[in-house]
C-alpha cells in the first residue's frame, strides 16, 4: 500500500507570508514537501475560483496565508480573504470537502516559526483526511467528445 | 432579429431540416417554443421538424435513418443523466450541422444539476422509498436489482452524475434561461435559418450581468455593507428598489444579462438562471465572493452569522450551474472516508 | 507557440546540493513550448546574465522561467536582462526553488519532485504573461500643503524651488502654529519665537511660497499629479501690502472680547494682531464681532489707518488651484476637558491648561510672563496633573508622548519664576524618551520644594473647590485615598487631531484613527503617506509628537514628493494594476467600496466602474470580487494564476 502524500497548495500574500516562507528558507527551517506555493500580492486577491481550481486540480488541501489584520499593505485585502473563507468553508461542507482542507491564517513576514508550524499542521491533518476525490464526469458510454 | 416573412424568400427551395430533443428537464424548455404562439407556425411553415418528440410522432430510427449532417440544426434541452439521453445525443450531434445547448439545463446542468449533492443510491432511495407523498409498499425501484431475481434492470442506464450538454457533445452555441425567453429561441431559430453561425461557444444574451438591464438599477448603491442577509418572507422590501440594496441576496451582479429581468419585473431576485459571464469559470464561487464582500464586519463572530444568513450556499449559488461547476458537486463520500 | 527557455540556477552548492538538477532539467526540457532548460553555477552573475541574453537574442526566446532564489531577491535583476534583450520584462516567471523549496526541504528526492512542480507552475504561468507597458502621464509639480505650523512650513521650504510653487493654506490669520506661541522649548529651553524666527522669516518672503491665511480647503478633485483644489480665504480687511503694522487701528477699536490666540487669557479688540510677535505682523478684522458688520455706522480702524490699508469692502475669495501633491499638517489640538468635568477645568478659575500656561510664562504673552492667581497673589503650592484624558478606555488610549518632558519643564520653569514654590506631579507612569528626556528630568527632579505622587492610573484624581484653594483628591500607590490643597493646577491635557479633523478627513477621504489624527499607510515603512497617493500627512495630525518629529516628518513628506514628483517631468505608472474592460461591465457597483485607495470610480454616463492606474496598486482584491470576471489584475490574472495551479498539481503526471 502506497503512503498518502497529500498535495496543498497556498496562495502566499507577497508582503507578509511569501516573505515568512522565504525567511523559513533563509533560516533552513525544513517543513514538509507538500505545499506548494502561489504569490499573489494580496490575500484578498484569492478569487473563491482559484481555492475550487486548486481542488479540482488535485489538491488535497489549500492553504490562504495573509498579513495579520490591520497590516495588510493594501488596508482591508486581507479582511476581504476571511469574508470570502466564512462562506466558502460552508459551501465546501455542502459539497462534501471537510472544511479543514482550506485553512485561512495570517503571518506576518518575520514569522516564520509560525509559517513552518501551520504549515506541519495542516500537512497531518490532510493525512488524516485522507485524498480527497471530487466527484468526476464519469458514467457516459464514451467519455471523448464526439462532434459528428 | 430579421423579420420572420422574410424567411420565405430565404428558405425557397429545399427546406432546412430542425430537430428538438428533450432530455433531463422539466419540460420548461419545450414550452419557450411553443411560446413563439404563431411566430411557430411561421418557422414550421419554412422548416422541416424531423424530430421532436414533445409534438411530432418521430422515432429514433428516423433519426438514425438520415445522412450524418443532414438535419440543419438540433435543439436540445435538458441535462444528460442517463444513458439513452446520452445516446440521443450522440446521434443528433453526428446527424447535424449544428448542435445548440437549448435552456440552463442543457447549457449547465440546470435545477437536476443539483441532484449532483447526493448520490444516486441516495436519491433513487428517496424517490422510491421515502418520499411521504409516495405509498410504495413493494419498493420497487426501477434502477437496480429487479424483485423477481432476474437481475440488473436499468441501472447501467443512471448516470452518477448529471452532467451538462457539452460535457457529452460538442455544442456549437447556447440559448441560456430557465426556461429560455421566446425571443431568445427565436434568435437562436433565426440565426440557424439565416446561416448566422455565431463564434463556437457563444451564450445568447448580453455579454454583461443583469445589473446592467435591471430595471431597479438605479437604487444600487455605491457602498453597501450587511450584517446579514434577510429572506424575502422576513422583511417588507420596496418593489422598485435593488434587493441586494435591501438585504435580500440577488445574483443579478453575476449572472449573465438578456433575460429582460423577467424574475425582477416579477418581484423576484435573480436566482442565476443565465449562467456566467464569460470570463467567469464558476458562477457559484463569483456569487460568494461578490456577496461576501457585502459583510459589514470582520469580526469572526460576525462574519459566522452573515454566513449563517445564507442557510444554503451550495443550493442557492449553484442553482441552475452544479453540474459545470469547478466541484461539479458533492465529493464522492466513499472515497473520501478512507 | 512561446518558445521558452529555462534556467536552472545552480547557486553554487545551495541549489545543486539539495535537488538533483539533472532530473530538474531533464523534466523542463519535456514541458511544452519549452525549448531547452539550462543549468547555470551562478546565474545572477554577469556571466549567467549574459547568457540569458544572448539566448533570447540567438534562439529567438519569447519567455523566459528561471529557477532560482526568491523573485524577491533577483526578479528586478532578471526582469532587466530580459527587457535589454528586446523582450518585455514581464514575460518573466521566477520558480522559486531557493528559499521555498532547496533550503526548506530535507529530503532529496522530495526536494527535487517539489522543484519540478514549480517549474512546470512556472512554464504553465508565464506563457498566460501578457506584456505590461510602463505608462506616464502629465503631472503638476506645484505642491499644496494644508497648515502653517512648524511641519507644513518645514516641507514648504524644503519644496520650494525656482519650478516648483507651494500654496500654504493656513486656517488662521497667522503662521507658526503652537509652537510659535511656546516661550520655552524643551529641554533647553531656548525661546520660541527666537528658535523658529529664521524658519518663519525664510517661510514668508520666499517668492515661490504662496501663503493663504485665513483660508480652507473645500473641495479636492483628481487624484496624485493632477489634483484640483478649491480654496476659500475670509477677508481680512486689512491690505498687507499696504499696512506696516503700526497698530493704530487696534487702539482706535471700541469693541473688547476674549483673545483665543492668548488662550483666552485676554481681551482683544474686534480688529486685532493675534499675539505680541506674530507673523505675518498684519491686523486682521473679526466680522463677528466688529461694530461695522453688526449694522452700526463704525469705521473707527478705517479712519485711524493714516496708510489706507483697511478696506471694509473686502470680500471673501474663492480660487482654484492645480497641484501634483498635499500634504496635510494641520496639527493637534488638547482634549475637550469638558468631556471630564473631575479635573474641575471651567469651574475653577485657577486651573489651566499647559497651553494656557505656556502662554502666561511668555514674557510677551498677556501676563508679561507672570504666574499670578487670579486673584493677584503668587500661588504657593501648585499641582502640575499628568495624562489627562489620555492612557484611559474612557477617552484615548495611547500616550501623547511629550506632556511629561514639559510638565518637567514647567516645574523648571516655575520654580525659577516663583521662589519657594511647592510643585507636585500627579502621574502613573513618567515618559521620557530620546536623548535628552531622562537627563533633563534627572536635573528636575532634584529640585528642593518638588513632590512626586505615583497614580494607580490616570484617572484616579479629582479636583475640586476648596474655599479660595483647590482640593485634589486621589488613591495613592497601594489605592488608599489621599487628599492635598494646592492654589493653581496645570493639566496636561491628551493631544488630539485637530478638531476639524473629521471635515478635512471627509474633503481629502483620509482615513482617521485613534484621536482623530490621520492615518499613515503604514506606521512602520510609510508613516507620512496615506491611504491616499499623493496625500502626505505630517506633524501632529498624524500623531502626538514633538516639534523635532514634526519638522522631521514635514521635511520626510517633502522628500517623497521631490523624489517622485518633478516639475516639468512626467510621473511613470506602476504596470501592475488592475484593470476594467468596460464592455463586460454591468455597473453593479461591488467594486467600488472595495479599494481603500479610491482606484475605482463610477462612471455616470457609461454605467461602468473605472480603474485609475494611478491609484491602483494592483492588489486584485476588487478583481477577486467582481462577479462578472471584468476585472483583469494584471499580472496576477485568473489565467495566470490558473495556469500556475495546474502546473504544481501536475505531478500525477511526471
Amino acid at each position: 500500500m502506497t503512503v498518502f502524500e497529500p498535495r496543498i497548495v497556498g496562495f502566499l500574500c507577497g508582503w507578509c507570508a511569501y516573505e515568512g516562507a522565504d525567511a523559513a528558507g533563509r533560516a533552513r527551517k525544513t517543513y514538509p514537501a507538500h505545499l506548494r506555493i502561489v504569490r499573489v500580492l494580496c490575500s484578498g486577491r484569492v478569487d473563491p475560483q482559484f481555492v475550487l481550481e486548486a481542488f479540482r486540480q488535485g489538491a488535497d488541501g489549500v492553504m490562504i496565508l495573509g498579513c495579520h489584520p490591520g497590516e495588510c499593505h493594501y488596508k482591508e485585502g486581507n479582511l476581504q480573504a476571511l469574508k470570502m473563507t466564512a462562506i466558502l468553508k460552508k459551501l465546501l461542507g455542502q459539497c462534501g470537502i471537510q472544511e479543514e482542507r482550506l485553512r485561512l491564517d495570517w503571518v506576518a513576514a518575520g514569522e516564520y516559526g509560525k509559517l513552518v508550524k501551520i504549515v506541519g499542521e495542516m500537512v497531518e491533518k490532510v493525512k488524516s483526511l485522507g485524498p480527497l476525490r471530487l466527484r468526476e464526469d464519469g458514467g457516459g458510454i464514451n467519455s471523448a467528445l464526439t462532434r459528428h | 432579429m430579421s423579420d420572420l416573412s422574410q424567411l420565405k424568400t430565404l428558405s425557397r427551395g429545399k427546406k432546412p431540416k430542425i430537430a428538438l430533443c428533450w432530455c433531463s428537464s422539466c419540460g420548461g424548455c419545450e414550452e419557450s417554443v411553443f411560446d413563439l404562439a404563431e411566430e411557430l407556425v411561421d418557422i414550421m411553415a419554412v422548416t422541416d421538424i424531423v424530430f421532436w418528440p414533445a409534438a411530432l410522432d418521430a422515432k429514433y430510427q428516423d433519426v438514425a435513418a438520415l445522412a450524418d449532417g443532414e438535419i440543419t440544426a438540433t435543439l436540445v434541452n435538458g441535462a444528460i443523466r442517463m444513458e439513452h439521453q446520452e445516446e440521443m445525443a450522440r446521434l443528433l450531434r453526428r446527424k447535424s450541422q449544428w448542435l445548440i445547448a437549448h435552456g440552463a439545463c442543457a447549457h449547465l446542468g440546470g435545477v437536476v444539476g443539483l441532484a449532483n449533492f447526493h448520490g444516486s443510491a441516495d436519491l433513487l432511495n428517496r424517490a422510491y422509498q421515502e418520499i411521504p407523498t409516495v405509498h410504495h409498499p413493494a419498493g420497487i425501484c426501477p434502477f437496480g436489482e429487479a424483485p423477481d431475481g432476474a437481475g440488473q434492470v436499468g441501472k447501467r442506464g443512471f448516470y452518477e452524475t448529471v452532467l451538462p450538454l457539452n460535457r457529452m457533445v460538442a455544442v456549437d452555441f447556447y440559448i441560456p434561461g430557465c426556461p429560455p425567453p421566446p425571443e431568445l429561441v427565436k434568435e437562436g431559430l433565426m440565426m440557424v435559418l439565416e446561416q448566422r453561425l455565431p463564434p463556437a461557444g457563444t451564450i445568447l444574451g448580453k455579454r454583461q450581468a443583469l445589473c446592467q438591464s435591471c430595471p431597479r438599477r438605479g437604487s444600487l448603491p455605491e457602498t453597501l455593507r450587511l450584517k446579514e442577509f434577510s429572506r424575502m418572507h422576513q422583511v417588507t422590501w420596496d418593489a422598485a428598489a435593488c434587493f441586494l440594496a435591501q438585504g435580500i441576496i440577488c445574483l443579478g451582479p453575476a449572472t449573465r444579462g438578456g433575460c429582460q429581468a423577467r424574475c425582477l419585473q416579477g418581484n423576484m431576485p435573480c436566482r442565476g438562471c443565465f449562467g456566467p459571464l464569460d470570463l467567469v469559470r464558476d458562477q457559484g464561487a463569483k456569487s460568494l465572493s461578490f456577496l461576501a464582500s457585502l459583510a459589514d464586519s470582520a469580526d469572526p463572530e460576525d462574519l459566522q452569522r452573515f454566513a449563517d444568513s445564507i442557510p444554503d450556499p451550495g443550493g442557492l449559488f449553484y442553482q441552475f450551474s452544479l453540474a459545470a461547476s469547478l466541484l461539479k458537486g458533492k465529493a464522492d463520500d466513499q472515497k473520501n472516508n478512507h | 507557440m512561446a518558445r521558452i527557455g529555462i534556467y536552472i540556477c545552480e547557486c553554487g552548492p545551495h541549489i545543486k546540493e539539495a535537488i538533483d538538477l539533472g532530473q530538474l532539467q531533464n523534466f523542463g526540457q519535456g514541458l511544452a513550448q519549452v525549448v531547452f532548460a539550462k543549468s547555470i553555477p551562478v546565474l545572477c552573475s554577469p556571466e549567467g546574465q549574459e547568457i540569458i541574453g544572448k539566448d533570447i537574442r540567438q534562439q529567438r526566446l519569447s519567455r523566459v522561467v528561471v529557477a532560482a532564489c526568491s523573485p524577491k531577491e533577483h526578479e528586478d535583476t532578471f526582469r532587466k536582462i530580459v527587457r535589454q534583450a528586446g523582450l518585455n520584462p514581464y514575460f518573466l516567471q521566477i520558480a522559486n526553488i531557493r528559499e521555498q523549496c532547496a533550503w526548506v526541504t530535507a529530503d532529496k528526492q522530495a526536494a527535487t519532485d517539489k522543484a519540478k512542480a514549480l517549474l512546470a507552475a512556472a512554464v504553465k504561468r508565464v506563457i498566460q504573461h501578457e506584456p505590461l507597458e510602463t505608462q506616464e502621464i502629465e503631472c503638476q509639480g506645484d505642491v499644496l500643503v494644508v497648515g502653517a505650523g512648524v511641519a507644513g512650513m518645514s516641507a514648504a521650504l524644503l519644496l520650494a524651488q525656482p519650478q516648483r510653487r507651494v500654496y500654504v493654506v493656513e486656517k488662521s490669520p497667522c503662521i507658526g502654529g503652537k509652537a510659535a506661541r511656546h516661550a520655552h522649548i524643551f529641554p533647553h529651553l531656548e525661546c520660541g519665537s527666537c528658535v523658529l524666527a529664521p524658519l518663519l522669516d525664510e517661510f514668508l518672503h520666499h517668492e515661490q511660497i504662496e501663503l493663504l491665511t485665513l483660508s480652507e480647503v473645500q473641495g479636492v478633485a483628481g487624484f496624485y499629479g493632477n489634483f484640483t483644489v478649491r480654496i476659500k480665504q475670509q477677508a481680512r480687511f486689512v491690505n498687507p501690502a499696504a499696512c506696516v503694522g503700526c497698530g493704530l487701528c487696534l487702539e482706535a477699536c471700541p469693541v473688547r472680547v476674549r483673545n483665543e490666540f492668548n488662550e483666552g487669557l485676554e481681551e482683544r479688540p474686534g480688529i486685532f494682531l493675534p499675539y505680541t510677535g506674530v507673523l505675518p505682523p498684519v491686523p486682521v478684522l473679526d466680522k463677528k464681532h466688529c461694530l461695522h458688520f453688526r449694522g452700526q455706522h463704525c469705521q473707527a480702524c478705517r479712519e485711524a489707518c493714516p496708510f489706507g490699508a483697511i478696506s471694509l469692502a473686502d470680500q471673501d475669495r474663492l480660487q482654484e488651484i492645480n497641484v501634483g501633491a498635499i500634504i496635510i499638517a494641520t496639527g493637534f489640538d488638547l482634549f475637550d476637558l469638558q468631556k471630564a468635568p473631575q479635573y474641575g477645568y471651567g469651574r475653577m478659575e485657577n486651573v489651566y491648561t499647559s497651553l494656557e500656561l505656556e502662554r502666561l510664562l511668555d514674557a510677551a504673552g498677556p501676563s508679561g510672563g507672570q504666574v499670578l492667581l487670579r486673584n493677584g497673589r503668587m500661588p504657593e503650592r501648585i499641582a502640575l496633573v499628568h495624562c489627562v484624558g489620555s492612557r484611559t478606555a474612557r477617552f484615548n488610549d495611547y500616550c501623547s508622548g511629550v506632556c511629561c518632558q514639559y510638565a518637567l519643564k514647567f516645574a523648571h520653569l516655575l520654580h525659577q519664576k516663583i521662589p519657594g514654590v511647592s510643585l507636585i506631579h500627579f502621574f502613573t507612569d513618567l515618559c521620557l524618551p530620546g536623548k535628552e528626556g531622562q537627563r533633563f528630568a534627572n536635573r528636575v527632579l532634584r529640585l528642593p520644594g518638588l513632590e512626586l505622587r505615583r497614580l494607580p492610573g490616570p484617572e484616579a484624581l479629582e479636583i475640586t473647590a476648596a474655599g479660595g484653594k483647590i482640593a485634589i483628591t486621589y488613591q495613592d500607590g497601594e489605592g488608599g485615598g489621599e487628599g492635598v490643597e494646592v492654589d493653581l493646577v496645570v493639566l496636561a491635557p491628551a493631544m488630539e487631531g485637530a478638531r476639524n479633523a473629521g471635515e478635512i478627513a471627509r474633503i481629502f477621504d483620509l482615513p482617521q484613527g485613534a484621536g482623530g489624527f490621520f492615518t499613515e499607510e503604514s506606521n512602520r515603512l510609510a508613516p507620512v503617506a496615506t491611504a491616499r497617493k499623493g496625500i502626505m500627512v505630517a506633524g501632529c495630525a498624524q500623531a502626538p509628537m514633538d516639534m523635532a518629529s514634526a519638522i522631521a516628518q514635514g521635511q520626510a513628506a517633502a522628500g517623497m514628493i521631490i523624489s517622485d514628483l518633478t516639475p516639468g517631468a512626467k510621473l511613470a505608472l506602476e504596470p501592475v494594476t488592475s484593470e476594467i474592460d468596460a464592455h463586460l461591465c454591468s455597473g453593479c457597483k461591488i467594486c467600488l467600496s472595495l479599494c481603500s485607495f479610491q482606484a475605482l470610480s463610477y462612471d455616470e454616463v457609461d454605467g461602468v466602474a473605472a480603474i485609475n492606474a494611478v491609484l491602483c496598486r494592483g492588489c486584485g482584491v476588487c478583481a477577486a470580487a467582481c462577479p462578472s470576471g471584468a476585472i483583469k489584475a494584471k499580472h496576477f490574472s485568473d489565467r495566470a494564476i490558473t495556469a500556475e495551479i495546474g502546473g504544481l498539481l501536475s505531478d500525477d503526471r511526471f
